[in-house]
């Protein structure tokens, strides 16, 4: 009796032609629905995008521009001051701690665009990944202080900045997260920049050159710290 | 009885209207948040890259300036005009703001006061780091 055998397998009742009606019926509206919804989501998706590229486009357009500013202007300097040694004499090599120091400072260029990238390309994860990375990494720095003595009451979680806008600032020099992984790069290319603005400030007072740049350079350099 | 059947024909026009904002809804939220992170990504290079091109002239400038400053020559003093003007070109250029409206026409005499300015010193320049690439892997003097 192989007919039995279907109707158990169908989990339908072959003699109801009503019930089949329905059945089928429903799931056809089911599908309909679904693909109403999915249809909606594609909608969705592209007046989204289209809504926030400009507005994304600015934002980080206004970050990147901040955060070459103190690089772009060293190099600079660096290069200007090449050209100096160059033009004053012609017969001596330029000092290897200019040549040396821009190459530095062109490297360190050349990381923090690549730092940058990365940091867009993955976006800061949400809290609640961020609750678990601060457990494991032990973390207890934070700028509000509130975790500072003996633990925090509020529990892990309770520091977190930033976290409406979970994609996080980007500015280099100051780095606003509130916790620090082990390869932040924005910590490590923030001390650099300072390390090579000194480094151009001993190359031109070894140099005997204006006081002034001394001056700029040292403004240079407080703006990053 | 016609009234009865336009409810039901209501009735699935509403639902498949609401099943269709639903997903758009949801569909909206996730596409404002690719959007974003997108758009961010390309105006951070942009930025970026423009800020290290402008960056690079006025320091490049400001040092000229410091260094000649003292020099009372004819020579020196035509060089310090021009490095003043390229200076003050520069302070006055809102480059980091990507919504002004002379971007890239300031950017051109940004550039071109830089071309006169390195002649005047007689410093030989090579600009193609500095269009194609913002200034990455070195430059040559």
């Amino acid at each position: 009796m192989s007919w039995v055998k279907s109707v158990q397998y169908s989990g339908e009742d072959v003699f109801d032609e009503d019930a089949d009606d329905i059945n089928l019926q429903d799931k056809e509206w089911k599908y309909n629905m679904k693909k109403r919804v999915r249809d909606g989501y594609v909608d969705g998706i592209d007046h989204g995008k289209e809504a926030s590229l400009q507005l994304g486009f600015n934002m980080g357009y206004r970050e990147g521009a901040a955060s070459t500013m103190a690089i772009g202007q060293l190099k600079g300097i660096i290069s200007a001051i090449q050209c100096w040694c160059q033009l004053q004499r012609p017969d001596t090599p330029t000092p290897a701690s200019v040549t040396d120091l821009l190459q530095r400072v062109v490297k360190h260029e050349d990381s923090l665009m690549e730092a940058m990238r990365t940091a867009l390309e993955n976006p800061i994860p949400s809290v609640s990944d961020v609750s678990e990375n601060m457990e494991d990494l032990g973390v207890g720095e934070v700028e509000s202080g509130c975790c500072g003595d003996g633990g925090c009451s509020k529990g892990s979680d309770c520091c977190r900045k930033d976290s409406d806008m979970d994609l996080g600032p980007i500015l280099p020099q100051k780095p606003r997260l509130s916790f620090t992984l082990p390869t932040d790069p924005f910590t490590i290319i923030g001390e650099s920049l300072e390390q090579l603005l000194q480094c151009c400030m001993d190359i031109v007072s070894e140099l005997g050159l204006s006081q002034e740049l001394i001056r700029h350079l040292q403004q240079l350099k407080s703006a990053t710290e | 009885m016609a009234h009865k059947s336009e409810d039901l024909f209501d009735c699935i026009l509403m639902a498949d209207d609401r099943y269709h904002v639903e997903g758009y809804r949801e569909g909206f939220d996730e596409g404002k948040r690719q959007g974003m992170i997108d758009g961010r990504k390309h105006g951070a290079s942009h930025g970026a890259k423009l800020s290290m091109e402008v960056s690079f002239y006025y320091g490049f400038g400001i040092t000229w300036k410091c260094l000649l400053q003292n020099n009372t020559d004819v020579k020196a003093r035509k060089r310090l005009k021009a490095l003043e003007s390229l200076l003050g070109l520069i302070q006055k250029f809102p480059h980091e703001e990507p919504q002004y409206e002379h971007l890239q026409e300031d950017m051109e005499k940004v550039r071109a006061k830089f071309r006169q300015v390195c002649s005047l010193l007689n410093v030989p320049t090579d600009f193609s780091e500095y269009v194609k690439s913002g200034g990455s892997g070195g430059i040559s003097f």
